[in-house]
């Protein structure tokens, strides 16, 4: 059994990440011990093996093919571009304010949280307050901004996710879901306070937690 | 430099100009391209994860920060592509019960080509997760830092993951006879 310690130093210097006394701790571990000598002759032979398959050249169609495939429209964010995406996005979220008051009618009253669509916010005017690069484990990344758009709170989410997630937005007693997210997204915070207290970010896919971040909204308004 | 050409092509790109999004493409698909295929070892199935990384990276460049690297933020589309289609095709233990039929016996001594062919097969018997910081060190020759940016997982997450990744593929080339 090998030392976890001589393991790091080990791996460490095939990765070329030792310093001069880092090896030469290393080099008097290595003397004391003839197992760990043997661990590194292996790994180093399997990285050099590693290091050593051949990379492949891909399909000749295939540059072709992706620029044939591309969209008409240019990727960036023109004003008609926008425009429609905002409209777009309060179609959406005026489904989903719609939906939220047909459940609450249903559910009645008694919950102390809320459950509401956010609505898109202005691009103008917006300050960001907080950005929390998601660096979980679970199948979403990206980057998610707290932003401060005069009285009211917004949330920004450039998510990397290649499948929809649902986000689960809570803070101050205040509880925001929003389905189906997988394009850069922006949803106000109506009503959600800026008193310093943390604002919960949870994404969820298929109604389990696949990633969270934790932002701070301002203090006063 | 090649950062700063790929901050000119990605704000060319954002003006309409797709010539400069056929540059990146020509810069980027090979390292891309190899990428998803030793992730998923299919040829077809990494030609289609490749074309879709580079379509999702045009529909999503008006939301890229310049500030992180271009390489780092298409890297990352490509290994979440690749993961996605492995979990959609087949669970990796599949992948496992195929390859091992194929893999050299004990007592055969492989060569330079056969060594890589059994490490390739090696590699598709550990988790997608712990074979993505093989490809991105090994294959792509990316750095601690840049694999923590891809995977959006901390420096010790990655190099807990590589080196449990290590200790794996040597013990199975070990039972495999190709050490």
């Amino acid at each position: 059994m090998v030392d976890p310690g001589h393991l790091e130093l080990i791996h460490a210097e095939i990765d070329g990440e030792l310093d001069a006394r880092q090896r030469a701790e290393l080099s008097r571990r290595l003397l004391a011990d003839p197992a760990a000598r043997s661990l590194r002759d292996d790994f180093q032979r399997l990285c050099r093996a590693l290091d050593a398959v051949a990379e492949i050249e891909p399909p000749p169609q295939l540059r072709d093919g992706i620029l044939a495939a591309l969209p008409p429209s240019p990727a960036r964010r023109s004003s008609s571009a926008a425009a429609l995406r905002w409209r777009y996005a309060a179609m959406i979220a005026g489904v989903l304010v719609a939906g939220t008051l047909v459940f609450q009618t249903i559910r009645g009253p008694g919950s102390a949280t809320r459950d509401a669509a956010g609505t898109m916010a202005p691009l103008s005017g917006q300050t960001v307050v907080d950005t929390v690069r998601m660096a979980n484990n679970g199948p979403v990344g990206g980057r998610v901004s707290l932003y401060r758009d005069g009285p009211e709170l917004g949330l920004s989410l450039e998510l990397t996710s290649g499948t929809p997630v649902d986000v689960l937005i809570a803070s101050g007693g205040h509880t925001l879901r929003v389905s189906g997210l997988r394009t850069p997204t922006e949803v106000a915070l109506p009503g959600f306070p800026m008193a310093g207290q943390a604002v919960d970010v949870t994404f969820l896919r298929a109604g389990h937690a696949v990633g969270s971040a934790t932002l701070r909204a301002p203090k006063g308004q | 430099m090649k950062e700063d050409d790929d901050r000119t092509l990605v704000r060319r790109c954002r003006e309409g100009d797709r010539e400069a999004f056929g540059q990146l493409v020509t810069r980027y698909q090979k390292p891309v391209f190899n990428a998803a295929l030793r992730l998923l070892r299919n040829t077809e199935d990494a030609t289609d994860v490749a074309q879709t990384t580079f379509l999702k990276a045009f529909e999503h460049l008006g939301s890229y920060d310049p500030s992180f690297r271009f390489y780092s933020w298409i890297y990352r589309i490509a290994v979440n592509e690749a993961l996605d289609a492995l979990g959609s095709k087949k669970s990796f233990e599949e992948v496992s019960g195929v390859e091992k039929d194929e893999a050299p016996g004990p007592e055969r001594r492989v060569e330079s080509e056969q060594m890589s062919r059994a490490i390739e097969d090696a590699l598709m018997r550990i988790k997608p997760e712990l074979r993505a910081v093989m490809v991105l060190r090994h294959f792509m020759h990316l750095s601690y830092q840049d694999m923590s940016d891809i995977l959006l997982v901390p420096e010790k997450t990655v190099k807990s993951r590589l080196y449990t990744a290590r200790q794996l593929l040597r013990d199975d080339l070990l039972r495999q006879g190709a050490f």
